[in-house]
C-alpha cells in the first residue's frame, strides 16, 4: 500500500499553496478539492480549477489519483476560477426577467408609452396572443430548468450572469416595446399569417420540450458522461435522425414563428442572433460527439438537416 | 490627379457645389482592383504593405496640391473625397492582412468607414467644415507612418525614426483625429434632425423605429469609454516598445 503525496502549486507563480501527505491512491479529485478547501476556505470546490499542467484543462471530479500520469508525489496546479454561480440559479434569473419585463410593456406601465396610454390595451388580438406565447415560452423554460435539465457542469463564472441578463432582458424589453406599442401594425396577411405562426409555434415548443426530456432521460441514472442521443417513439425526436442538436433547431423554429406572428423587425433580429449563437453551440456539440464516439451517425448535421 | 483640373469662379471659401466627374476615377478603381488581387495572389507581405502605404500618400499629395492650387483649405474635402472613400472602404480588407490585433484594427476601420460614409458623405452640409480636414489630416499622417512601419518591419530593416514616429506622434494625432471626428458628427446633428436622415418612425408594417439623431449622440458618447482605452493601450505599447529598444541598444 503506497500512499501518495500531493503538492498543489499556483498555476502562474508556481508557489506551493498546499502539501497533502498520506493521500489514498484511489482518492478522487473531488476529495482533493475538498481537502484544498479546508486550507483555503474562500476557494470553495466549484471555483477551483485543478490541473496536471499549468496551461492545461481542469481535471474532473471523478478522476482518480492513481490513474493520472503522476508519480507517488503528484504535482497539481491550481487556478482560481472566480466566484461561481449554479447553472440552475443562472437560468432562473435569466428567464424570469423577460417574463416580467414583457408584462411591463403589455400592461403599458405609465413610464413606457407615456401617461396618456397608461394601462390601455391594444385593439389587436395578435398582441394578446403574442403575450401568451412569449410568456408560455419562458414559463416552459423555467419548468424545464427546475424539473428537466441535468447539467454536466455545476457552475459558471459569476460575471457571465451580468452579460447574459443584459442580453436576454435587454432584447425582451426591446421587442416587447414594439409589439405592445399603441402604433403597432398587425401582420400584413392577417389571420392566415397569425394562425400559421401559432401552429408552427406550438409544434416547435412541443418538439423542443420532447428533446429536452429525451436528453434528460439519457442521464436518468445520475451519470455525467455523454451518450449519443437517439430517436424515441415520440415523433418529435425523429429529428435526431438528421441533426445532433434538434433542441436548438426547434428553438430557432419557435422564434421564427414568433417573428411571423408579430411581423416585427426587432423580433427578427433577435431570432437571427439566436440562430447564430445556437449554430455555434450546435457545431461545438456536434464535433465533440464526433470526437468521442467513433460510431456516431454520419448523416447527422449540427443544427439544420443536410445543410448546417 | 486628386485636385483635378477645372477652374472655379468663387474664391474657394464655403458654400460651393461639390465637384463631380473630375477626380482620380481611374486611379481609385485601379486601387480597388489590385487590393482584391492582392488578397488572392501570394504577394510577399512587405510588398503588400508598401502598396497599402502608397494609397495614403496619394491622399496626402492630393491634399497638398489642392491647397496650393486654391490657396485655402475649406473645400479640400472635395479634392480627396473619392480616394478617401475608396481607400477607407478598401481598408476593410486589411483587417485580415495587417499584423495587429484583429479587434482593434476592425474597430478602427469600422469607425473610419462610418465617419467617411455615414456622416461626411451622407450629410452634405458638413463637408465644408474644418473638422473634416482635421480628421483627414490626422488619419493621413497616422496611416502613412503606420504602413511604413509595417513595410519596414516585414523587410527587417526598421529605422528607429519610423518606430519612434509611430509610437510617439499618435500622442498628438489621436486626439486630433478624435476631435475632428466628434466635431464633424456634432456639426451633422442639426441637419440629420431636420431631414430625418436614415430614420424611420412608427407606425410602419415592420414595427420598427430608428432615430439616427439619437444614434449619433450615442456614438459620440461611446467615445468616452473607448477612446481612453485605445489611447492608454498605445501609451502602454509605447513604453514597452521604446524601452525595449533602449535596452537592446545598451546591450549592443
Amino acid at each position: 500500500f503506497v500512499s501518495y503525496q500531493v503538492e498543489i502549486l499556483d498555476w502562474k507563480t508556481k508557489e506551493q499553496l498546499c502539501f497533502l501527505d498520506k493521500v489514498e491512491p484511489n482518492a478522487t479529485i473531488r476529495e482533493i478539492r475538498s481537502m484544498f478547501h479546508k486550507f483555503y476556505p474562500q476557494w470553495y470546490p466549484a471555483r477551483q480549477s485543478i490541473k496536471l499542467d499549468p496551461k492545461g484543462k481542469s481535471l474532473r471530479n471523478e478522476e482518480i489519483l492513481q490513474h493520472l500520469p503522476v508519480g507517488t508525489t503528484a504535482t497539481l496546479y491550481f487556478k482560481d476560477l472566480g466566484p461561481q454561480i449554479g447553472w440552475t440559479t443562472v437560468f432562473l434569473i435569466e428567464y424570469t426577467g423577460p417574463l416580467f419585463i414583457y408584462f411591463l410593456f403589455y400592461f403599458r406601465m405609465p413610464f413606457v408609452y407615456g401617461l396618456d396610454e397608461r394601462f390601455t390595451s391594444s385593439p389587436h388580438p395578435v398582441v394578446n396572443l403574442a403575450c401568451i406565447c412569449h410568456s408560455f415560452h419562458y414559463i416552459k423554460r423555467l419548468i424545464e430548468t427546475i424539473f428537466v435539465h441535468r447539467f454536466s457542469h455545476g457552475t459558471m463564472p459569476l460575471r457571465n450572469i451580468v452579460k447574459n441578463c443584459l442580453y436576454y432582458w435587454g432584447f425582451a424589453a426591446w421587442l416587447a416595446y414594439y409589439i405592445n406599442h399603441p402604433l403597432y401594425t398587425p401582420p400584413s396577411y392577417g389571420k392566415k399569417q397569425i394562425n400559421f405562426a401559432v401552429i408552427m409555434f406550438l409544434l416547435c415548443e412541443a418538439g423542443n420540450f420532447s428533446i429536452h426530456v429525451a436528453l434528460s432521460d439519457l442521464r436518468r441514472d445520475g451519470s455525467k458522461t455523454r451518450k449519443i442521443p437517439y430517436p424515441t417513439k415520440n415523433p418529435f425526436t425523429w429529428l435526431f435522425f438528421f441533426v445532433s442538436c434538434p433542441n436548438y433547431t426547434y428553438e430557432v423554429g419557435t422564434w421564427i414563428s414568433f417573428t411571423i406572428m408579430t411581423q416585427c423587425v426587432p423580433v427578427g433580429l433577435f431570432t437571427l442572433l439566436c440562430f447564430i449563437q445556437m449554430t455555434i453551440w450546435a457545431k461545438d456539440k456536434h464535433y465533440t460527439y464526433l470526437r468521442e464516439f467513433k460510431d456516431y451517425p454520419s448523416v447527422r448535421m449540427p443544427i439544420i438537416p443536410f445543410l448546417l | 490627379m486628386a485636385a483635378g483640373g477645372g477652374g472655379r469662379a468663387d474664391n474657394g471659401y464655403g458654400g460651393q457645389q461639390p465637384r463631380r466627374g473630375e477626380g482620380p476615377g481611374a486611379l481609385a478603381t485601379a486601387d480597388l482592383v489590385y487590393q482584391g488581387f492582392l488578397c488572392i495572389c501570394a504577394l510577399p507581405n512587405a510588398s503588400i504593405m508598401f502598396l497599402l502605404s502608397c494609397r495614403w500618400l496619394v491622399i496626402a499629395v492630393g491634399l497638398v496640391r489642392a491647397y496650393l492650387a486654391k490657396g485655402s483649405y475649406h473645400s479640400l474635402y472635395y479634392s480627396i473625397e473619392k480616394p478617401l472613400k475608396f481607400f477607407q472602404t478598401g481598408a476593410l480588407l486589411e483587417v485580415c492582412i495587417v499584423p495587429s490585433s484583429v479587434v482593434l484594427t476592425a474597430f478602427q476601420v469600422m469607425s473610419r468607414v462610418f465617419l467617411t460614409w455615414a456622416v461626411t458623405h451622407s450629410v452634405k452640409e458638413v463637408q465644408t467644415e474644418d473638422s473634416v480636414l482635421l480628421f483627414v489630416v490626422a488619419w493621413t499622417i497616422t496611416e502613412i507612418i503606420r504602413y511604413s512601419f509595417y513595410t519596414f518591419s516585414l523587410l527587417n530593416h526598421l529605422p528607429y525614426l519610423i518606430k519612434w514616429a509611430r509610437y510617439t506622434l499618435f500622442i498628438i494625432l489621436y486626439p486630433m483625429g478624435v476631435s475632428g471626428e466628434l466635431l464633424t458628427i456634432y456639426a451633422a446633428l442639426p441637419f440629420v434632425r431636420q431631414s430625418g436622415l436614415y430614420s424611420i418612425s412608427l407606425p410602419n408594417k415592420y414595427n420598427f423605429s430608428f432615430d439616427y439623431y439619437t444614434f449619433l449622440i450615442l456614438v459620440m458618447i461611446s467615445y468616452i469609454p473607448l477612446f481612453p482605452q485605445l489611447y492608454f493601450h498605445m501609451l502602454h505599447q509605447r513604453r514597452k516598445v521604446l524601452s525595449h529598444t533602449e535596452e537592446h541598444k545598451k546591450s549592443e
